[in-house]
């Protein structure tokens, strides 16, 4: 029998499952990976679900423990199977009303961003998701200033990978 | 294209088609996880109980009847008391810096801590390192001032016996064996720990090179 604590958790986990499959994207290269990571994050979150007083909104909280999971927890399992490497993310987010040079775009910003190392590719995450300085800082655990000065860093890195 | 309109593209881009329903959702929390912190715990505890074991079966199986005829087991037996409290006290330390580690803290803080669990085990093996040299120095000193020392551990009873180049080997050897011993530990860590942090250990030097730009 599920509790209400399960029900809160499933439902806003559900809702918000987007954020996690980005990080997946961003992380990982394979689907398997990408399944992996996936569900060490679905544990990360339900393990600390509890701890979560609802201070800040779901998808912040959940912002942080997703990352914290690709960043420092997650362990490529050993599994060679051989899947569709999916530098084409297309393949996975292509829809009817989808435009070709939008979807092409998006694909070399992925893969774009699979060229930054770990933190590199958190703090890029976190700036395309639109949130503030003192929530990177916060998010990582670093100064505002160094946010700044890495992310600046990070963005040239990035111009110079999507436009050799 | 710059990147504030990478930016857009991002902003506007389809939502996931595979959803993962509520029911496979539970289904992964009831899965195990695989992190690197239930690694390091598990491969912590493994330690705790091998070093433990090491010095346990040390003193056990007969090993310590020519210490008994030296009259040194009131020694030995303080010793592995001290000890005892000690392997205790690096227990409760371990499994304190253990629980620290929350996933719904900052990324700097959550790496620290990770890395503090694995410091404490390094602790622990170190201290059983130096506990066992102090630990064999103490008993050389005590068997060498002891008369036929050496003749009743080695179960020689020659009086004509060169002692002195007795000594000398009983010596030698037993640094040879610590020195193997600590080369095989140290190739062993160096590899196990090696592979398991280095991603982590790359990620946190990342992270804190950040703190001395400003």
């Amino acid at each position: 029998m599920q509790n209400q604590l399960e029900k809160n958790f499933l439902n806003d986990f559900e809702k918000n499952q987007n954020i996690v499959h980005k990080i997946c994207r961003i992380y990982t290269t394979n689907q398997d990976e990408h399944n992996d990571l996936f569900q060490e994050i679905t544990i990360q979150v339900w393990k600390n679900y509890s701890k979560f007083r609802g201070e800040a909104k779901f998808s912040t909280w959940m912002y942080r423990v997703a990352l914290n999971t690709a960043i420092s927890l997650f362990r490529k399992s050993k599994r060679k199977i051989k899947t569709q490497d999916f530098s084409d993310v297309s393949f996975k987010i292509k829809s009817v009303d989808y435009d070709d040079t939008k979807d092409k775009q998006l694909k070399a910003l992925y893969l774009g961003i699979r060229g930054l190392n770990d933190i590199e590719k958190a703090l890029m995450f976190l700036y395309l998701e639109d949130k503030p300085y003192k929530e990177i800082a916060k998010t990582l655990g670093i100064t505002e200033v160094n946010a700044r000065v890495k992310m600046n860093r990070t963005k040239q890195k990035l111009k110079k990978i999507l436009n050799p | 294209m710059d990147l504030a309109n990478y930016k857009k593209v991002w902003k506007n881009q389809p939502e996931e088609k595979n959803k993962i329903s509520a029911l496979e959702i539970y289904k992964m929390t009831q899965s195990k996880s695989n992190s690197l912190v239930k690694w390091i715990f598990i491969i912590g505890l493994l330690e705790f109980v091998f070093w433990f074991a090491i010095n346990y079966l040390g003193t056990k199986n007969g090993a310590l009847e020519p210490y008994e005829k030296l009259n040194l087991i009131n020694f030995i037996d303080n010793f592995n008391y001290f000890h005892y409290v000690l392997v205790v006290l690096f227990l409760i330390l371990f499994y304190r810096n253990f629980s620290l580690i929350s996933t719904g803290d900052d990324t700097k803080t959550l790496m620290k801590n990770i890395l503090l669990v694995r410091k404490t085990v390094k602790w622990y093996v170190y201290y059983n390192l130096i506990y066992a040299v102090v630990f064999s120095i103490i008993l050389n000193i005590l068997i060498f001032n002891t008369p036929d020392g050496i003749n009743i551990l080695s179960g020689i009873d020659n009086e004509s016996f060169n002692k002195e180049h007795m000594m000398s080997v009983f010596i030698i050897a037993q640094i040879v064996v610590i020195a193997i011993m600590i080369l095989i530990l140290w190739l062993f860590y160096y590899l196990l720990y090696g592979i398991l942090l280095k991603k982590l250990n790359k990620n946190y030097k990342e992270l804190t090179k950040l703190n001395e730009i400003s």
